[in-house]
């Protein structure tokens, strides 16, 4: 596969360290994206995959672990110049498309805002071509630049907030749910805009949502997500077919197919952490089964997974 | 069947500083006892509008039911005062909200939320109430209801917040239970079980269910029968099997060729749709899809086209049933699910009457 473009060691993210109600939210994840790819994370609310997204591009400061952007560590020390040149390569769309955009500001000075901070347009009239420009890419015309987001309807917004992630030629973008707030009509105009700026722009994307359809749809591989742990990472197509841990599993089985007759006979399988019965003394870590599909088991599991789907 | 419910022509209207938005133009509908009708469509189709007048819950003024009869059990209940409402809400009709962060009330015990409607509409004592809260509350699925009876919302989970909405709305056994988006906030996992919940609670006591949902996977698994609304219309109506197996409308077509399918391998571009719903201040002259339609024949931009009837159950409203209409053929992704159901007329019949 291609270089890595991104490497998560460890990482662990702890809301309220040393007090009592102190929050695991991702607890001790590795993973790395490749150049070029879509990698999903799902998994149900509150199990960590929003603040995954976020410590990594350091809207939270890491408790422990590592973030390598192109080999170059994204957390630690870091001058305001340094830090600069990351936030370029690295952006990200938000999940809601209302609050996500300053209301009193246009649409211009939105999108505009990361070409200012970076210096990236030499005179007003280089700035605001630039901005009809990105508008033109994202499937806004030139009219909508002197706006504000009021007058815009969500899937509109959503595409006001593309353009403001591609404003300074990022390599990496985080999309936290960016569709889940849209309609279903619209959801579709945003996944496929998504995917043709991905072609023209080579653009790698973590793509976090908990609609599994879609995610399977735009992901090359995908992350499970479990308590702030990693549970399975796979190739898309081999996740859905094979679905190893018993969490994606129960997953899988709970997404409603807009089919009524493999509605009727659905079966749902729930999951219970207490079906591992694991030792004390068991260490935990993600094995490869098969290759490029990761499990977060303990070494006897991982003899029977490999029994099982390794022939 | 029994009738329970009837919409005739409902028409519901806003006054807003941009003029009028008529938000639902001429939607009929029936229910039976027992059935769970499907109204799907994006927001701003009018789906929501329509299940709040069922309950006369939208605000008037600004708006205002223009024209049409809601009958439940035979009577119109658009006529009726407040006070008469008070009666029919939670008693007759209950509904249930998408979120359930926000409609319930924080600074009550769960448990004294359902007791209120015990109290008021079957004139209960307290301690029967609270007997029967928390009967209520283990018939939905909510472990030790003794010790939750006494609880404040904001203890309770998202999926339980749910749960005991659900045991609010069904306390007086309702006959009939509005569901707007009541999963749309919860996880794939969480929003199976609501689902599971709700069909076993409806085959207990025989509710009939609206189900109001923008999730067509939703749609498959709880509707019996499924209407399809845009632009304040139902454009397509027929069970749940004539929707995702014969669809004849284009914008059915579209909202199912939108969906990526989990078996599907090809990484094709999704279908979408192009564009966006109409103002409903000004709605457009002839088919209000027809901006967005590329099956839009010459006429959708001139006249309105009428209910075709394709089988006993099943309606469409497009020009493109007329006998004189051009063969089409439905996106790929639609083609796919299409099978020959056996009830279908020889050929589309014009419906008179607005259906």
């Amino acid at each position: 596969m291609a270089e890595k473009l991104l490497e998560i060691k460890n990482l662990k993210q702890h809301f309220n360290v040393g007090r009592p109600n102190m929050v695991k939210a991702v607890d001790g994840i590795t993973f790395d994206i490749y150049k070029g790819e879509t990698l999903g994370l799902v998994g149900e609310s509150g199990c960590g995959k929003s603040t995954t997204g976020r410590t990594i591009i350091r809207l939270y400061d890491a408790t422990d672990g590592q973030v390598l952007f192109e080999g170059e560590d994204v957390h630690g020390k870091k001058s305001a110049k340094e830090l600069k040149k990351f936030n370029r390569k690295m952006q990200m769309i938000f999940q809601d498309p209302y609050a996500s955009l300053n209301p009193r500001m246009t649409v211009a000075d939105i999108i505009a805002e990361g070409i200012d901070i970076h210096g990236l347009a030499k005179s007003k009239k280089e700035r605001m071509e630039r901005v009809y420009e990105l508008l033109d890419t994202v499937g806004l015309n030139k009219e909508h630049a002197n706006r504000y987001p009021h007058e815009f309807s969500g899937g509109q917004r959503q595409r006001i907030g593309i353009a403001r992630a591609l404003a300074v030629d990022p390599d990496f973008i985080i999309a936290d749910e960016p569709i889940s707030a849209l309609d279903v009509s619209i959801q579709a105009q945003v996944v496929n805009l998504m995917k043709k700026l991905q072609r023209e722009k080579g653009l790698t994307y973590l793509f976090i949502a908990h609609d599994l359809s879609m995610v399977k749809y735009i992901s090359d591989r995908i992350g499970v997500m479990y308590f702030g742990k990693l549970v399975e990472l796979a190739p898309a197509e081999d996740l859905y077919n094979n679905p190893m841990h018993p969490y994606t599993q129960s997953l899988l089985s709970a997404i409603p197919l807009p089919d009524p007759e493999t509605e009727r006979t659905r079966r749902r399988k729930s999951y219970d952490p207490a079906v591992h019965n694991y030792a004390d003394n068991e260490k935990l870590e993600m094995r490869e089964i098969t290759p490029g599909h990761f499990v977060y088991c303990s070494e006897k599991e991982y003899n029977e997974l490999k029994a099982k789907y390794a022939k | 069947m029994e009738k329970l419910l009837e919409v005739k022509n409902l028409e519901v209207s806003f006054q807003t500083y941009g003029g009028t938005v008529k938000a639902v133009r001429g939607v009929s509908f029936d229910l039976h006892k027992g059935e769970t009708l499907a109204i799907v469509g994006e927001s701003g189709s009018g789906k929501s509008v329509t299940s709040q007048s069922i309950m006369k819950l939208i605000p008037m003024p600004p708006g205002r039911i223009s024209g049409g009869q809601i009958l439940l059990s035979g009577e119109d209940i658009v006529p009726k005062t407040e006070k008469q409402m008070e009666k029919i809400r939670g008693k007759e009709i209950s509904m249930i909200f998408q979120d359930p962060m926000t409609s319930l009330n924080p600074t009550m015990r769960v448990g004294t939320q359902i007791m209120e409607v015990l109290i008021k509409h079957q004139n209960m004592s307290k301690t029967d109430a609270k007997n029967r809260a928390i009967e209520l509350l283990r018939l939905v699925g909510i472990p030790m209801p003794e010790k939750r009876v006494n609880q404040y919302p904001h203890e309770f989970s998202g999926g339980m917040r749910q749960r005991a909405m659900i045991a609010i709305a069904l306390a007086a056994n309702p006959k009939l239970l509005i569901a707007d988006e009541p999963t749309t906030a919860l996880d794939v996992t969480i929003q199976a079980q609501i689902l599971e919940l709700m069909k076993d609670l409806q085959n207990k006591m025989d509710t009939s269910i609206i189900f109001i949902t923008h999730d067509l996977g939703v749609v498959a698994n709880v509707a019996d029968r499924v209407a399809v609304m845009y632009a304040g219309q139902i454009v397509e109506m027929g069970t749940v099997d004539e929707i995702f197996y014969d669809p004849r409308h284009p914008y059915t077509w579209g909202l199912l060729a939108s969906m990526p399918s989990l078996e599907n391998d090809e990484k094709a571009e999704l279908a979408a749709i192009p564009g966006t719903p109409p103002d409903l201040t000004d709605p457009p002259k002839g088919d209000a899809f027809a901006a967005r339609n590329q099956y839009a024949l010459a006429i959708d931009f001139e006249e309105e086209p009428p209910m075709f009837q394709i089988s006993e159950t099943h309606f469409a409203k497009t020009w493109l049933l007329h006998p004189d209409a051009p063969k089409v053929e439905p996106p790929e992704a639609v083609k796919k699910r299409m099978r020959q159901l056996s009830s279908t007329f020889e050929k589309p019949v014009v419906v008179k009457e607005g259906k």
